[in-house]
């Protein structure tokens, strides 16, 4: 038996678009081998309708929708994933790289005596005889692959932007998850609320990213940076010092002591390019640096480059943008 | 209180990094403490502040080399160090040598606060500390921002993808700390020198256990890109927006 289960994160009801991919890449992991079944774990409410036509496959999920299991506790959430992981006798647990993530596939590394590779940046590998993982490590300066030590594994993916066009048609069934003793007390670290942010994207699930850096000159200079974002439809994202001196919050903060991004395109505007900037734009597709010093490190790592002063810059190519978009 | 604080040490991502045999040139860099983990001990060192007779003790899992690491956190406020000397790599190996160091050291009872940084910066697991709350069997607060005091409670915040979570959680726990949680302090020359008398603990534990993962390969990730300069902004939008179709 070869089977695997994906857990399904959902934030105030809405199963998440990183975990719905997992959930589609596992099934074609699954239709390499054929003693492979795909199951599925949701715990909280969730409007599970909203779901048909998202996932693909065949597959059964588990569901709890019960609305005192929306928040993830950590401890009680492992009992219930490593429940279902042994009732169907799974070998792989696959996770989105979240908060939520973080927290809870290390216990259930412990729990399952499982090996736990996180962040791995291709799924494939998954699929052979060593469980290989590949990312990078020490602020994205190096590739390092890690082996499994254990039979059972654990993955932890992180996004992806692209969009994988899928084609496996199938049936998905879902079962109630019956839960386990519950008593509130009993939970030592309890999530009381969240408060999201308006509708603003989060910068590491952006595809597009337009970044600013000390080159930007003050909080008020952001609203250039802003307005090329918003009309891009993507995330505005900071360098370090900008969070440092509070022009930004560091829910922003791209690199080392920040998010790591991995958007199609990211824009650099008054970036200078830091190592600890860098480790965290490994990944981004095209890069795009506008500085007015033309030998700044960041103009090493970028496709293409503008040299000046993008408070001259920004503004024309904002007009551009509009002006192309009009056309489109 | 009794506060722990695990600490570890990483190479200074400004130093340049090599690789040799597939593995990093220990030669050509310079060891530091763990970014994140001077946010946690900052953050103990604040609660031990706000309550008096409170206890903070460090623990890492290193090399001998990592005694300047302690030394460190001795100068910025912590009472004693306890240093395994270990070099382990694998998360769930450290986890083990962590919490047997802190029941060992607590002698079977529990300290009221575990902190850790989330991460550290050389391998980004962060796997060791929901790990070690697993092995205390105690719970765990991942990325926090925000700590007050509530009475028996303790309320946090962290970020989370889009927002912000707000959690209550009761003693003992481990908490691992996100950058924004505080400013850690500059060591002045007095306190480095106190440090020099304060004790560090060296403790002998054999980790038998084989490791969860391991690594297999490491080398040097190739970045550089070709830079095609454009000319204005026009150019530029076409690019973009027409031969790679990014918007």
């Amino acid at each position: 038996m070869n089977n695997f289960l994906v857990f399904l994160e959902q934030r105030e009801g809405v199963v998440k678009k990183a975990s719905i991919d997992i959930w589609n890449r596992v099934q074609e992991l699954a239709a390499l081998s054929e003693d492979s079944a795909v199951f599925g774990i949701l715990a909280g409410s969730a409007d599970i309708g909203s779901l048909a036509g998202f996932l693909v496959g065949d597959g059964v999920i588990y569901h709890a929708p019960e609305e005192r299991v929306s928040f993830c506790n950590p401890e009680y959430y492992a009992s219930l994933v490593a429940d279902i992981f042994e009732k169907e006798s799974c070998s792989t647990l696959f996770f989105a790289d979240t908060s939520l993530s973080r927290d809870l596939a290390p216990r259930l590394s412990l729990r399952l005596q499982a090996s736990l590779l996180s962040g791995s940046l291709h799924l494939s590998a998954t699929g052979g005889e060593d469980g290989a993982c590949t990312r990078p490590v020490y602020s994205a300066s190096a590739i390092a692959s890690f082996v499994a030590q254990r039979p059972l594994r654990i993955y932890t993916l992180p996004a992806r932007k692209a969009d994988s066009v899928i084609s496996l048609g199938g049936h998905i069934t879902f079962i109630a998850l019956e839960l386990r003793h519950l008593e509130s007390e009993e939970l030592s670290a309890v999530v009381r609320r969240m408060v999201m942010c308006d509708e603003r994207l989060d910068v590491a699930e952006a595809g597009i990213v337009v970044a600013g850096g000390r080159g930007v000159g003050g909080a008020e200079g952001f609203a250039l940076i802003e307005k090329l974002a918003l009309l891009l439809g993507g995330a505005v994202g900071a360098s370090r010092p900008v969070v440092d001196e509070g022009w930004r919050p560091h829910a922003e903060q791209i690199g080392q002591t920040g998010k790591t991004v991995a958007p199609l395109l990211y824009i650099a505007c008054g970036i200078s390019g830091a190592v600890q900037h860098l480790a965290g734009i490994g990944s981004a597709r095209t890069v795009v640096a506008i500085n007015s010093d033309r030998y700044a490190p960041i103009f090493d790592v970028a496709d293409f480059g503008i040299v000046g002063d993008l408070h001259d810059i920004l503004p024309k190519l904002i007009v551009e943008a509009e002006e192309f978009l009009k056309r489109k | 209180m009794h506060i722990a604080v695990c600490l570890c040490q990483v190479p200074d991502t400004s130093s340049v990094i090599g690789f040799v045999d597939g593995t990093i040139d220990r030669l050509r860099v310079t060891e530091v403490m763990n970014p994140y983990d001077e946010y946690a001990l900052e953050e103990a060192v604040r609660c031990k502040e706000r309550h008096e007779g409170s206890q903070v003790t460090v623990f890492s899992v290193a090399p001998p080399s990592a005694k300047e690491l302690l030394r460190k956190a001795l100068a910025m406020g912590a009472d004693r160090a306890v240093l395994v000397e270990a070099e382990v790599w694998d998360p769930y190996q450290i986890a083990l040598a962590l919490s047997r160091a802190i029941s060992s050291f607590y002698v079977d009872a529990l300290p009221d606060l575990v902190f850790c940084g989330k991460q550290s910066t050389d391998f980004q697991n962060g796997q060791v500390p929901p790990m070690l709350a697993e092995l205390l069997g105690i719970a765990s607060v991942s990325a926090i921002t925000a700590l007050t005091f509530s009475g028996e409670c303790l309320k946090l915040e962290r970020e989370i993808e889009g927002g912000i979570e707000y959690l209550e959680v009761t003693c003992p726990a481990v908490l691992s700390t996100e950058k924004g949680l505080n400013v850690p302090r500059k060591t002045s020359v007095k306190a480095v020198m106190e440090a020099r008398k304060k004790p560090i603990d060296l403790l002998p534990l054999i980790i038998d256990e084989p490791p969860y993962v391991l690594m297999s390969g490491i080398k040097a990730a190739e970045r550089k890109k070709i830079c095609r300069f454009v000319q204005d902004e026009k150019e530029l939008i076409r690019i973009l927006g027409n031969e790679r179709a990014l918007f």
